[in-house]
């Protein structure tokens, strides 16, 4: 029901043309065989559900079907903007610093 | 196993197009027919890498094309599908050696041709309400096509790539497995346009409707 940028096709597109690909930049521990059940358990099932500005994975499905980073917010439905995954990457990163 | 025959046969074989097609004329406001049994070749490698964008080029005498767009030439169509994907129609009879030329021009770089003719089909869509037509069938805002736009959306519940070469009409690159539920979705949201299965328009110099007279015969048997 909304317009989202694919920053791949450079062109903004109908909501039916992607798919939904989940939270954004979940990290996989470091070294998988010394991680902790717990950490094991964080990666694969806990996610954070938040309430606003929300950084998630679409897929252009029917276009390109590149997998980008999206920020958007979960009440609002408004989109902050829309990048390839390694562009957002640094972006996310600087968000969560501060 | 030693009867078995393989045969080439149009995903559309069973609507039996040849045998109700018509003439085109003035009062279909929306005519369709196939252009059975093409060749589509997937080429795959960062086309923003010069080296390979120049292989491309070297292997089938076409220009990369732009996001969005396709390009064309003696070897047939180039389309754009993504960063690092393009497609590319050609003459069925062609494609081995296109095939070969790929493999000859990509070599020691991270680049790959596939053969993938048996995994699409092509529809032509034309009459002077195609667009509106369009519009029944999918979201994207298919008025902004323009000639030598190659969109890849959704009409109906499955992806097709519009390719529109002019004003008349556009191609429809359309999956196998697909072909069966998008011509049933055309044929009926089309029966207020006076819908008729016409007779291909002459090739010319189009580069899509060129690309049958160097194809096959919908029927051929072919070598095991």
């Amino acid at each position: 029901m909304f317009q989202i940028h694919c920053p791949h096709c450079g062109a903004t597109r109908e909501e039916e043309e992607f798919s939904y690909a989940g939270e954004a930049y979940i990290a996989r521990p470091a070294k998988p065989e010394e991680a902790t059940e717990a950490e094991w358990g964080d990666y694969l099932f806990m996610r954070k559900n938040t309430r606003g500005w929300f950084w998630e994975q679409w897929q252009h499905t029917a276009g390109c079907r590149k997998v980008f980073a999206v920020k958007r917010n979960t009440v609002s439905y408004e989109i902050a903007g829309t990048w390839t995954l390694a562009e957002g990457k640094e972006l996310y990163l600087k968000e969560s610093e501060a | 196993m030693a009867n078995f025959q393989p045969y080439l046969q149009s995903p559309l074989v069973n609507f039996n197009l040849p045998a109700q097609t018509v003439p085109a004329d003035a009062s279909q406001k929306v005519r369709a027919n196939e252009l059975p049994l093409l060749g589509y070749i997937v080429l795959r490698g960062e086309l923003a890498d010069a080296a390979v964008a120049q292989a491309i080029t070297k292997a089938t005498g076409l220009a990369v094309p732009a996001a969005s767009r396709f390009s064309s030439g003696e070897a047939g169509v180039l389309i754009w599908q993504s960063p690092d994907e393009c497609l590319l129609v050609t003459a069925r009879a062609a494609v081995p050696a296109l095939l070969a030329a790929c493999a000859d021009a990509f070599a020691g770089l991270f680049a790959q041709a596939v053969d993938n003719s048996g995994g699409l089909t092509t529809v032509y869509l034309s009459g002077v309400e195609h667009v509106t037509l369009l519009r029944h069938l999918g979201v994207y805002d298919f008025e902004s096509v323009e000639a030598g736009d190659a969109v890849s959306t959704v009409l109906g519940k499955a992806g097709a790539l519009v390719c529109r070469v002019d004003g008349d009409g556009v191609f429809l690159v359309i999956r196998r497995s697909f072909a069966d539920y998008l011509w049933l979705l055309i044929t009926k949201a089309a029966i207020p346009y006076r819908f008729a299965v016409a007779k291909l328009p002459s090739a010319g110099k189009s580069p899509f409707l060129r690309l049958v007279d160097a194809g096959s015969p919908a029927k051929r048997p072919v070598a095991a």
